[in-house]
Parts: structure tokens; C-alpha cells; sequence
């Protein structure tokens, strides 16, 4: 293997030497620390000796000519194959006597110091702080500079006053707090400010700290990255840009079952698991073209409400690293045998981690089935930059009325959480009453269904 | 409570630690028998003997050094700098070895020395009476530097200083060395470092200082009142570290700042009080944070009354921060 | 009032070849423990010969070796392990004497994970709390008040301690030297102040460092005797100083030994001393080797073998070869130790640079390829 010999800095600051001579030439066989060359730089002369045992494959610089430090001065080629980075060789000395192994070194005792008392203390004992980060300004080309403290700068921010538009009445020819807090009162809403902070962004709070438990309590630490910490970045990022808000209602899904329980034969017969999410997902889109505000996302850059008119169904389920979310593609474009074939292809791919970037990525609206684990209602957590998310409960038998009678019937709860900057109580209301329409009358879906 | 000054303050701190503690010893020129020039250490010598009370040869560097030495061997020194402007001969031993001795050493070797030294002007000393370098102390990582205003709290940073484990250098202000009086308690208690005090308070405008300056500035505070100007003012009391906290809770209160050292004005002190407001608090700012402090000048003889900073020059930074 | 006077003869035990000079008393060392000297004087050739190679190599980025001077080291032999150590730079083998083991060594030399201490400092610059040895710096002579001052500290607890320090000859021109000097005189320090006048201070030879005849003279100006030794000769080093460690001990106070000796390399791995001096000029120092005549010392009482020495020297590079493969392969200290020990306790600013660095990515030293 090759090894590239880097001239280092001999001499506390040296740049570069010059070659004084070479005592071997190209080719040559070396030993270890037998002395290969002399190179001279402004403060000494030193001979450098072989730091590997091997053959003298090439020399970079001549006599005469200078060597920067950190440029390759020499390559031995020690005869070895290469093999990752291997470490220096271990210098054996007479009869080829190997090395033994290390004692352990043994640890300095600490000097023992009497600490301070803490009737002293040394040192105001606040948190770490981070270094805290201004607002953005927006400094938009075009506009005339005005003259304003930072003090008046931030109250302008707060009340949403455009700077530029307030007559300076301040000896300097700045505006003063008082010519801002006049502006605000007769100016427009809060809409028409143009200096904000961008909506995903806030002031980084100063990082938190977990104190060490005390002897006795016991605690287990594991690194916070990876999967885990992207799911915590996505959930801060949707909790604090969208509205979220919850709407909940029971269906009853008696006939559903029925249905399905019939239908689940047909799909065994084509080697298909039937579950009922196929029939929810159909429910969904159903409702989705009837309510297109649901099936949307905000576009802050240009200011946009981009409704869909393509149907992405994330399903979200617990993946072997923490929550997952999978794509079925146009859920409306697919027959309930389909959906169902798509949903076992995905979870053999995320089991055997062949899932594409098309199959995580890329929901226009999110079902969070959470059946199994049973549970009444929920306040799922929007699919950022998704703006609903319907959270599917356990399917059980439960007591019901109908026709004045108390009755068994199979009942399911669906949570939908919704961000109210785009959705109103109202389409949430009615959306989700469709779906339950649909699933409550599977002869209904039958009909509905394009 | 009896009422003290600050030279019988330290001289109370001293005795009761030397008394608590038998590793205490107190070292420097003319501090034994005689008791110290200013008197600071009067009567110790009496009382432990020449052991604990060193007369030492003349030279900065080996009252300095031998008292890192001691300080290595387990025991407290206590070295008196008769003067700050005499404090240059033990530079190499203040900056190169006693600041760095704990780092240097892996943590191996802590150094716990309270250099005790008058500073500041005001008695007609001049050049080499009268000096403030407290800057140089500040900027040296390793060391703190501790400032009383007053005989309480120079008996109480005193005492806490000399219970804490890190090189400390202790400058006290001689020019109130005497005129500064108060009530000190005779019992043991002690003032925390790195905490400043909220000497006075206020809506308007944040006086900083620290040492002599602090009566100069509670003095135009209250003409500033006078005039219908409310001032908050803040005494450090430890400059490394410094109560950060405290400063910006009163910046951001106010909106307005006045730093007044009578060190001189490049590089001293306020220029790092003031970079670290702007760092941090710009937005609560109404105006330029006001330095008012000592000339880039030696420090003069006949004219130590222009040079040093007065109630008028503050309450004229005030104004400015008013009317900006 | 010390009765001190001039002492311009020289303290001498061996002759060139290691043979006891006529009328020479041999200092009471027993056999074992001139044999372990031995042995330790071989471990510092092997170590310098093997550090200067991996410098040159750029696996070390400085290095300071004692070619010559070896014998020099173990003036600290008399010392008791309560009593304390201020080396400078070139007491190599009064560490390891002392117990400083070779892991230690070399890790400090690397700055590594391991380093005693924790990679602050240049190689060279060790400190031994454990062994009671003093923290290096670089500014020569400051060690010589702090070791007054730990002399100081044991008379005033009333330990019968004493504390020793060691300096070049340059050394004593520093105003640090003259104040140490001074206050041990003074105070009736306890501590024994070695000069191993080596002949050149970088490239600065001695005529140009004083005027006076010697440098033990000026031990007079301090009210302390003065003595000087052939730094070469152990016997003579040993000797010397054991009646010094005992009059410090016994309460009489200090003493400056003058070790004479000879620099027969460089100043230190950036050094080339062909620049300034002439390259015959240690050839004469080769015939005063010191561990040449201790061999030859102990040849004739007939305590040395051959292959005695071949093992000790073999032991020593296995030792020291697997230190080097140990320590080359640790990693650096971590980032955040950057900011440690600073203070006691870490202060706010400090906690804020720390936060600030370790947001940012890691550089990569440009002296790692």
C-alpha cells in the first residue's frame, strides 16, 4: 500500500523547507527511521527518518526544490495491501521482537480540592443560553430608509405598522414610538403588514436541560436522531403553523360489516387481505371531492390555497422506528380490491425497505388508523402541510338506540383534526358527516362511487 | 451594627477568615508589622504572627510567586499589591502562570490566591497612584475580578472570595477607602460573586458602575431626579464574571444605558458591557449606549479633577440618552 | 548570619572512565538504587532517540531531549514523595525516577484523550499532581518563586518538606530567579535550587549570560551556599545533592547547586544548533558521557552485565513501542473539554462559547493528513 508521506511543520510555524539532499534515491529499499532525506527551512536543517519500512516509490521534490508543508514529499510503497486506513507501523526494535501489549495506564488520582461552599457561589446559576436570534426584517429593495431606533423598529413590528408610511417627528427626522403608536391606531388590520416574521419561524427558546437524577434513580439515555427526531421536527412544524382543531363522531357500521365480512372472502379467493381501511379510503375521497377544501394545503410563498385535484391517501401507521406514514397513490382511480392489494405492497416494503420515495412521500390527506389499539377519541396531528387527518377508532359493539329500542350494534369513532385557517367547524362538520353517511349505507357507497 | 469603612471592612474580612481558617496566610510589602500602608492589615500581624503575616521582600513577582507556590501546597494566600500600578513586575505570574495554572494542569492543580490591591484615583497619586487595569484582568481567561463599592459588600466579597477555589483579583477603591461608610455586620456572612446590586431604582435610563464611580453615579441619579428623570442604577460589584442578567433585566426595562469607569475609555470595560447589550437587547434600545470614563491619557497630576469622571459629566451622558 | 564563600572547585567523585578520583568520598546510594539510576538513565536515551524519530516524522509536533545532561536529573534521588518537584523542561528523567510513567509520557506528548492533562499543552509540558510535580511552562523561571513558595508553606505547617526546582543557566539572568533566590534566603526556605548549566540557552552561550565567573557565585548575593558539581559525574550529582535535601530538611535552609554540563543537541526539535555553533564542539562532552561513567562505575564494582543492559534497553523500547501504538491510536480530547477548568465551575459566558462551538461542524486539523 502506498503510503504518502505529508511533510509536517518541524519547527513551530514552518511553511515550506527546501530539499538539502536525498540520501536514497527512487526505488530504493528503506528500513524504518533509516534517515532518507535532509530539508532546510528558515530556522533549522533536520533529517527526516523513514517512517515506514518499504520501497522508495517516488520522490516529489529534487534537490533544491522546496516542499510546502502538508504536500506529499515522498510515497513509500510499503508492500502491504490496502486495507482502510491502517496505522502507523509499531517500530520493532532488535531480533524482530514484537511489541507487547500495553499495561493500562494507570489513571492520575484527582488532587483532592476542597469545593466551594455554596454559601459562595461563584456564578448566577441561569440555564444555558442560546445565542438569541433577531426577528427578519423584511428589507424589501425600493424602499426610502427610514430614521428609527430599535426600540421604535420592534414596537412598529408589534403593532403592524409600515415604517415608511409614518411621518417622522423626531428631531433627527426619526420616527418616534409616539408617531407609531398614533400610525396604528388609524391604520388597517393586521393583514396589511408587510414586515413579519415568516409563519414557520420563532425565536429558538433557550435549550432545555434534563438534570441527572439524584443516587437511586435511575434513567436510561438514547441519542435523539435519526427517525425519531424527524418525527419531532415534523410534529413541532404542524403544531405551530396550522389551527388544529378536532371534530368527532360515532358510525355505525353494522352493515359495513356485513359487507365487508362477504367481500373479505371474495379478496381471500385472489390471495387479498380485506380490511376495512379500503372502504374508509373510499368513503374519504368521496368526500374529499365534495369538500375540496379538505384535500388542500397553504402555499405561504405565493400567498395560494392549493386545492387538489388528485387524491394521495397517507396512511399512517407504527413503523419499527416510530410512526410512518405510507402513500397510496390516486385513491380515487382505485377499485376496493386495489386499494386493498396497495396497502399489503406497502407494508411489505417498509418492512423489507424497498419502499420508494413515492410511497412515503407525497399525501394530499392523511388516515391514521388506530383500531386495534382501541381508544374512543383522538386530536391527531396534522401530516404538515396537509390541512386534515382522520384518526380511525377501535370497531366494537356497543349499546345504541334505535327505534326507541336499546340495541347492539357494531359502532367505530372517527377524530378529524382540521387546520381552521382553511377549514371551517362547518366543511369539517359536513364532510365528515358524508363519510359517515357512506360507511353507516354501504349501498349508498355502492351507488356514490365512480 | 458598628459603622465601618472599607479599609476596616477588608481588615474585619481578613480576621475573621484568618481566624476561621489556618491556611489563610496574608503576604505582600510593609503588610506585617506595620500593618499595611493603608492599614488594611493592621493588628493581624499581633494577632497570628509573623508566619501568617509576611513581610516580604520588594519585588511584585515574588510576593506573587511564592504565593502561588503556597497556594499549590493547600494553603489560602492572601498577597497585598500595595498599588495596582505596581502590579505589572507580577504580570508574567498573575497572567501566565496563576490565570492558567488549574487549565494548564488538566485541572490537576487549582490555584486559589485573593490578590488584594488599591486602585483608582482621586488622592493625588498620579501616574503610578492612581491606575485602573482591571480591563487586563477582565480579558485574561482564568481569572476573576472582584470590585466592592462599599464597606459592607467589601467584607462580604471579600470573605466570599477567599471560600472559593479560583484566582481572584480583589481591587479595592482607594479614593473611598475611608469616605465610603456604612453599617457591617460582625458576624460572618458573605456577598456572591458574580451578582451585581440594584443600588437604586429606576424607569428611565440604567446607570452602570462600579468602585469609586458608583457614589459619583448615585449622586447624579439624583440630580437626574431633580430634573424629573428617573434613573435605575446598577453596581456590578463582579466584573468576571459579570451579572449579565442583571444588566439586560434593567436595559430592558429602561431602553437606555450609561457605562461610566474612570479606566480609560479604549478597551476598558464599558466597551464590553456595551457589546454585550447590543448583542442581546438592541431592540429594547431607545438610543446609543453612553460611556463615561477616564481619558486615553496617563493618569494626570494637577489635573486628576478633569480627568476623573463626576456626577456632571453622567448626568450630561443621561441627558443625551433622553434627548436622542 | 551563613558564612558563605565562593566555591570555585568543582564537585567531583568519577573520573571519564567512571573510576572513584583519589580522595573522593562515594555518596551513601546503595547498589540497587545506582542500578535503577542506571537503568532510568537508559530509558531517557531510548525515549529522546525514539521521540526525536516520530517528530521528524511529524507524528510529534515538538519534542526537547536531554542528550548529555542525564545525570543532572537525579538530583531529585534524596527526595522523600511528600516533598515537591518544579522541573523545567529538561528533567525528563527525574519524572519517570518519580514513578511519571511512560503512557503518561508519551500521551501528554500526543495531546491525546488520555493526556494527564487533557491536551492543553505542548509536549514537554507535564504535571504530576500525584507524584507532587509541578505543572510545566514555557515562560522559563516562573517555576523558581512558586517553589520558594511551596518551600515557605512547609515551614510555616511545620512539615520537615522540601521542595526542589530546576532551571538552565539562562535561566538565572530572569528576574524570577532573582526573586526566588531572594525570598528563600530571606525566609530560610527549605528548598534546593538545581542549575544545570548546559551551556547554552537556544543559542545564547554563557559568556553572553554573565558576567560572573560562575553561577553558584551568585548564590552569595542571597545569603545561601552555592555549589558546583560535574553535572556528568552522578556520583558527584547525588552527593551534592544529598547534603543539600538533608540542610534544607534539618531547617538550615536553601542551596543553589551548579550542575556543570554540556547541551550536546539542539534546544529542541526546531532547533539546529549548527547554526551557531561550532559542530566539534560536543565532541569533546562524548569522553564526559554520564552514562558512560556510571557504566563504567558500576562495571568496575562489578554490578553491570552486558546483557543486563541489552534487556533493560529492549524492555524500554517495547514499552515505549506500545505506549506510542496505544496513545497514536486514541482519539483527541473531546471539544467540550475546551472549556473546562477554566474556573471551578463554569461561568456563564463560558457555558455560551461552549453551546456556540459545539453548534457548529467539527474542523479538521490541518496537522492531521
Amino acid at each position: 500500500m502506498a503510503f504518502e508521506f505529508h511533510l509536517p511543520d518541524l519547527a513551530e510555524g514552518m511553511t515550506e523547507a527546501e530539499v538539502v539532499g536525498w540520501k536514497v534515491k527512487e526505488g530504493d529499499r528503506v528500513a524504518i527511521d533509516q534517515p532518507l532525506v535532509e530539508v532546510m527551512s528558515d530556522k533549522a536543517t533536520v533529517e527526516i527518518p523513514s517512517p515506514r519500512a518499504g520501497v522508495l516509490s517516488r520522490i516529489n521534490y529534487k534537490e533544491g526544490q522546496v516542499c510546502k508543508v502538508g504536500a506529499v514529499l515522498f510515497v513509500i510503497d510499503d508492500g502491504t495491501a490496502a486495507a482502510g486506513a491502517t496505522p502507523p507501523a509499531v517500530a520493532a526494535r532488535g531480533n524482530g521482537h514484537k511489541a507487547t501489549p500495553p499495561e493500562a495506564a494507570p489513571e492520575p488520582p484527582r488532587a483532592e480540592i476542597p469545593r466551594a461552599p455554596s454559601t459562595a457561589p461563584s456564578a448566577p446559576s441561569t440555564p444555558p443560553r442560546a445565542p438569541e436570534v433577531p426577528e427578519v426584517i423584511d428589507a424589501s429593495p425600493g424602499r426610502t430608509r427610514v430614521l428609527a431606533t430599535p426600540a421604535t423598529r420592534r414596537l412598529a413590528r408589534q403593532l403592524g405598522v409600515e415604517l415608511s408610511s409614518v411621518a417622522p417627528s423626531g428631531h433627527r427626522g426619526q420616527v418616534t414610538p409616539e408617531d407609531v403608536r398614533r400610525s396604528a391606531e388609524g391604520a388597517a388590520r393586521a393583514e396589511s403588514r408587510e414586515l413579519r416574521a415568516p409563519a414557520a419561524q420563532r425565536e429558538p427558546a433557550a435549550l432545555v436541560k434534563i438534570e441527572k437524577p439524584r443516587p437511586g434513580e435511575l434513567e436510561e439515555r438514547i441519542p435523539f436522531r435519526g427517525v425519531r427526531k424527524r418525527i419531532a421536527e415534523n410534529m413541532d412544524r404542524s403544531v405551530h403553523t396550522a389551527a388544529h382543531f378536532t371534530y368527532v363522531e360515532e358510525v355505525d357500521c353494522t352493515d359495513l360489516v356485513a359487507v365487508r365480512k362477504r367481500a373479505a372472502e371474495r379478496a381471500a379467493e385472489r390471495g387479498v387481505k380485506l380490511t376495512y381501511l379500503p372502504f374508509i379510503m373510499k368513503a374519504v375521497v368521496a368526500g374529499l371531492k365534495k369538500w375540496p377544501q379538505l384535500n388542500a394545503a397553504l402555499d405561504e410563498s405565493t400567498q395560494e390555497m392549493v386545492r387538489k385535484k388528485y387524491y394521495h391517501l397517507g396512511i399512517a401507521a407504527q413503523g419499527p422506528h416510530g410512526l410512518m406514514v405510507t402513500v397510496v397513490r390516486d385513491a380515487d382511480r382505485r377499485s376496493i380490491f386495489d386499494l386493498a392489494t396497495e396497502l399489503e405492497r406497502l407494508a411489505v416494503a417498509v418492512q423489507e425497505g424497498t419502499a420508494t420515495r413515492d410511497d412515503l412521500v407525497g399525501s394530499t390527506f392523511t388516515i391514521s388508523s388506530l383500531g386495534r389499539l382501541g381508544g374512543v377519541l383522538a386530536t391527531p396531528i396534522l401530516n404538515f402541510p396537509e390541512v386534515g387527518i382522520l384518526g380511525v377508532h377501535e370497531l366494537k359493539e356497543r349499546p345504541a338506540v334505535k327505534d326507541g329500542q336499546i340495541v347492539i350494534r357494531w359502532m367505530m369513532n372517527l377524530s378529524i383534526s382540521l387546520d381552521h385557517r382553511l377549514v371551517d367547524g362547518w366543511d369539517g362538520a359536513m364532510f365528515l358527516q358524508s363519510v359517515k353517511a357512506l360507511l353507516e349505507d354501504p349501498t349508498l357507497m355502492f351507488m356514490e362511487m365512480i | 451594627m458598628p459603622t465601618m469603612n472599607i479599609i476596616q471592612a477588608v481588615n474585619d474580612a481578613l480576621r475573621t477568615e484568618m481566624q476561621r481558617e489556618a491556611k489563610v496566610v496574608v503576604l505582600g510589602e510593609d503588610v506585617g508589622k506595620f500593618g499595611g500602608v493603608f492599614r488594611a492589615t493592621s493588628g493581624l500581624f499581633d494577632e497570628f504572627g509573623p508566619e501568617r503575616v509576611i513581610d516580604t521582600p520588594l519585588a511584585e513577582a515574588g510576593i506573587i510567586g511564592t504565593a502561588v507556590g503556597m497556594a499549590l501546597y493547600g494553603m489560602r494566600p492572601v498577597p497585598e499589591i500595595q498599588f495596582a500600578d505596581f502590579i505589572y513586575p507580577a504580570f508574567d505570574q498573575i497572567v501566565n502562570e496563576l490565570a492558567k495554572f488549574r487549565y494548564r494542569s488538566g485541572g490537576q492543580y487549582p490555584c486559589p490566591v485573593v490578590i488584594r490591591t488599591p486602585y483608582g484615583g482621586g488622592i493625588r497619586g498620579g501616574h503610578y497612584h492612581s491606575q485602573s487595569p482591571e480591563a487586563m484582568f477582565i480579558h485574561t481567561a482564568g481569572l476573576k475580578v472582584v470590585i466592592p463599592s462599599n464597606p459592607y459588600d467589601a467584607k462580604g466579597l471579600l470573605l466570599s472570595c477567599l471560600r472559593q477555589n479560583d484566582p481572584v483579583i480583589f481591587m479595592e477603591p482607594k479614593r473611598i477607602y475611608r469616605a465610603a461608610r456604612g453599617e457591617v455586620p460582625t458576624d460572618d456572612y458573605t456577598v456572591p460573586l458574580g451578582v451585581a446590586k440594584v443600588v437604586r431604582e429606576g424607569e428611565q435610563v440604567t446607570l452602570i458602575a462600579y468602585g469609586a464611580m458608583v457614589p459619583v453615579v448615585e449622586e447624579a441619579a439624583e440630580k437626574a431626579a431633580q430634573q424629573g428623570i428617573s434613573c435605575e442604577v446598577l453596581d456590578l460589584r463582579t466584573l468576571m464574571p459579570y451579572d449579565l442578567d442583571a444588566i439586560l433585566g434593567s436595559v430592558k426595562k429602561t431602553g437606555r444605558c450609561v457605562v461610566v469607569h474612570e479606566a480609560a475609555r479604549t478597551c476598558g470595560f464599558g466597551g464590553e458591557v456595551a457589546a454585550s447589550i447590543y448583542e442581546r437587547a438592541i431592540e429594547f434600545l431607545e438610543a446609543p449606549i453612553q460611556r463615561v470614563t477616564g481619558f486615553d491619557t496617563p493618569f494626570p497630576y494637577s489635573l486628576e479633577h478633569e480627568y476623573m469622571p463626576n456626577a456632571d459629566r453622567v448626568l450630561g451622558a443621561i441627558r443625551k440618552t433622553l434627548e436622542w | 548570619m551563613v558564612a558563605v564563600h565562593l566555591q570555585d572547585d568543582l564537585r567531583r567523585v568519577l573520573d571519564e572512565e567512571g573510576r572513584v578520583i583519589k580522595g573522593a568520598q562515594v555518596p551513601p546510594v546503595p547498589d540497587e538504587d545506582l542500578v535503577r539510576i542506571f537503568d532510568t538513565m537508559l530509558l531517557i536515551r531510548v525515549m529522546d532517540d525514539r521521540m526525536m524519530k516520530i517528530q521528524r516524522q511529524g507524528r510529534l509536533g515538538f519534542y526537547m531531549q536531554s542528550l548529555g545532561e542525564e545525570a543532572c536529573h537525579f538530583a531529585v534521588y534524596p527526595l522523600r514523595q511528600s516533598d515537591w518537584v518544579f522541573p523545567s523542561y529538561r528533567e525528563q528523567g527525574a519524572w519517570f525516577w518519580a514513578g511519571y510513567s511512560v503512557e503518561n509520557y508519551i500521551d501528554q506528548l500526543l495531546g491525546n484523550e488520555k493526556d494527564p492533562v487533557k491536551g492543553r499543552q505542548m509536549p514537554v509540558h507535564h504535571s504530576a499532581s500525584w507524584l507532587n510535580y509541578v505543572s510545566i511552562s514555557s515562560p522559563v523561571g516562573t517555576q523558581i518563586p512558586q517553589a520558594v513558595g511551596t518551600a515557605m508553606g512547609m515551614k510555616i505547617s511545620k512539615t520537615d518538606g522540601v521542595a526542589m526546582t530546576f532551571f538552565g543557566e539562562g535561566t538565572s539572568s530572569t528576574g524570577e530567579f532573582h526573586v526566588g533566590m531572594n525570598f528563600a534566603g530571606v525566609s530560610k526556605a527549605p528548598i534546593v535550587f538545581v542549575c544545570r548549566n548546559n551551556g547554552y540557552a537556544i543559542s545564547v552561550p554563557i559568556e553572553k549570560q554573565t558576567a560572573a565567573k560562575t553561577f553558584a557565585s551568585k548564590a552569595v548575593g542571597y545569603g545561601m551556599p552555592g555549589v558546583r558539581v560535574d553535572g556528568n559525574d552522578i556520583l558527584a550529582v547525588l552527593q551534592v545533592s544529598i547534603e543539600a535535601v538533608e540542610r534544607a530538611r534539618a531547617g538550615d535552609g536553601p542551596t543553589m547547586i551548579e550542575a556543570i554540563t554540556y547541551r550536546r543537541e539542539g534546544h529542541s526539535s526546531s532547533d539546529d544548533p549548527s547554526v551557531y555553533r561550532d559542530p566539534r564542539e560536543p565532541v569533546p562532552w562524548h569522553k564526559k558521557d554520564p552514562v558512560n561513567r556510571l557504566r563504567g562505575y558500576l562495571r568496575l564494582r562489578d554490578i553491570w552485565s552486558e546483557q543486563h543492559e541489552r534487556q533493560v534497553i529492549e524492555r524500554h523500547n517495547e514499552a515505549i513501542a506500545s505506549a506510542l501504538a496505544r496513545a497514536e491510536h486514541l482519539g483527541g480530547p473531546p471539544v467540550e473539554s475546551l472549556f473546562d477548568d477554566v474556573y471551578e465551575d463554569i461561568p456563564w459566558n463560558l457555558r455560551e462559547q461552549r453551546d456556540y462551538l459545539l453548534s457548529l461542524p467539527r474542523q479538521k486539523s490541518p496537522h492531521k493528513h
